[in-house]
């Protein structure tokens, strides 16, 4: 049975490659994600990122917060792990992050769904085999507000690393 | 609650930061699964670069890498550096504003340890009389002393002469 399961399995794949982007294009990301009390302050607490924003109720309150404020490097890294599958998830590398900003804080209850419009696409100078590139990536959150955007490159592999560039 | 000012540091409102000044962050962390696994996961990102130690054992090609082993995924690298540099740099900020020029030089796999160091790019009014805004530049470095990120970070810092006996 177990050698009958396996040959008769097909790859279910993930991800895209160079050829799969153009410039232009716009896709909304899988999923979601509300970002809980307890995300927040476990990324808080791991990262060592003390700020009593961060993880003091009260404190945040006195400073006008309704609520403990949401650690803007967790919405970051929440923004950029919803783009993965459809960005860079068997492409290649980071190459960088740039332009960010952070529009309006993130409270713990609140949910964000990330977007990314493809920005520029090239074939590597260097190594021909890979392209590179950039997106620029926006969370928006359940009111339809902005809360963060930033651009982020990745190096990207060629579907097919000898055929005409784009 | 009592004061505001005695739950925060004495030594790091937005009076303090000069342009040139270079900090060298007190305490390092070293990354292990707790970091990079749980983060990477609770954020969805999708890269299995980061958690199947498996696949990078036989078929470490979507990295680009010889490593044989899970590679720490760089946001959680960042936010780590990030982090070290948080207590002295953002403290006592009012808000983390964006990011930008945000680079990773060097992989990093679990045992890995990080230690931090900030410069100050830039430190300007803004509209607030109570709060200035500082640019810092974060530096990251690892047990070998190789340089394995770099990234700059703007931040509204509470200004001592309002905010220092609130």
């Amino acid at each position: 049975m177990t050698e009958d399961f396996r040959a008769r399995a097909v790859l279910w794949p993930k991800g895209h490659l160079f050829e799969d982007f153009h410039v232009g294009q716009v896709r909304t990301h899988h999923w979601g994600r509300t970002i809980s009390e307890s995300d927040t302050l476990l990324f808080t607490t791991l990262t060592l990122s003390y700020n009593p924003l961060y993880s003091n109720r009260e404190y945040a309150k006195a400073h006008g917060h309704p609520d403990i404020v949401v650690n803007p490097l967790l919405v970051f890294n929440t923004i950029l792990g919803l783009s993965v599958q459809d960005n860079s998830e068997i492409g290649g590398p980071f190459v960088g992050v740039g332009k960010l900003t952070y529009h309006q804080p993130v409270y713990p209850g609140d949910t964000l769904v990330s977007k990314s419009t493809t920005v520029a696409c090239r074939v590597s100078a260097s190594k021909p085999e890979n392209g590179i590139v950039t997106w620029h990536t926006e969370g928006i959150n359940q009111h339809g507000v902005r809360v963060i955007d930033f651009e982020r490159s990745n190096i990207v592999r060629r579907r097919n690393p000898n055929g005409e560039a784009k | 609650m009592g004061k505001l000012s005695e739950l925060t540091g004495k030594d790091n409102y937005f009076e303090d930061f000069k342009v040139g000044q270079v900090f060298r962050h007190a305490r390092g962390k070293t990354i292990e699964g707790l970091e990079n696994v749980l983060i990477t996961n609770l954020v969805m990102n999708t890269a299995q670069a980061h958690f199947n130690e498996h696949a990078m054992q036989v078929a470490p090609i979507q990295m680009a890498t010889p490593i044989r082993e899970r590679v720490s995924y760089g946001g959680v690298n960042f936010s780590v550096i990030m982090g070290l540099a948080s207590q002295d740099c953002c403290e006592n900020a009012l808000a983390e504003l964006g990011m930008d020029n945000i680079r990773l030089l060097t992989p990093v796999v679990h045992g890995d340890t990080l230690y931090a160091y900030s410069e100050v790019l830039s430190v300007m009014d803004t509209e607030r009389e109570d709060a200035g805004e500082v640019v810092f530049r974060h530096y990251g470095t690892n047990q070998r002393d190789e340089q394995v990120f770099q990234g700059d970070r703007r931040v509204l810092l509470k200004r001592r002469s309002h905010w220092g006996d609130r």
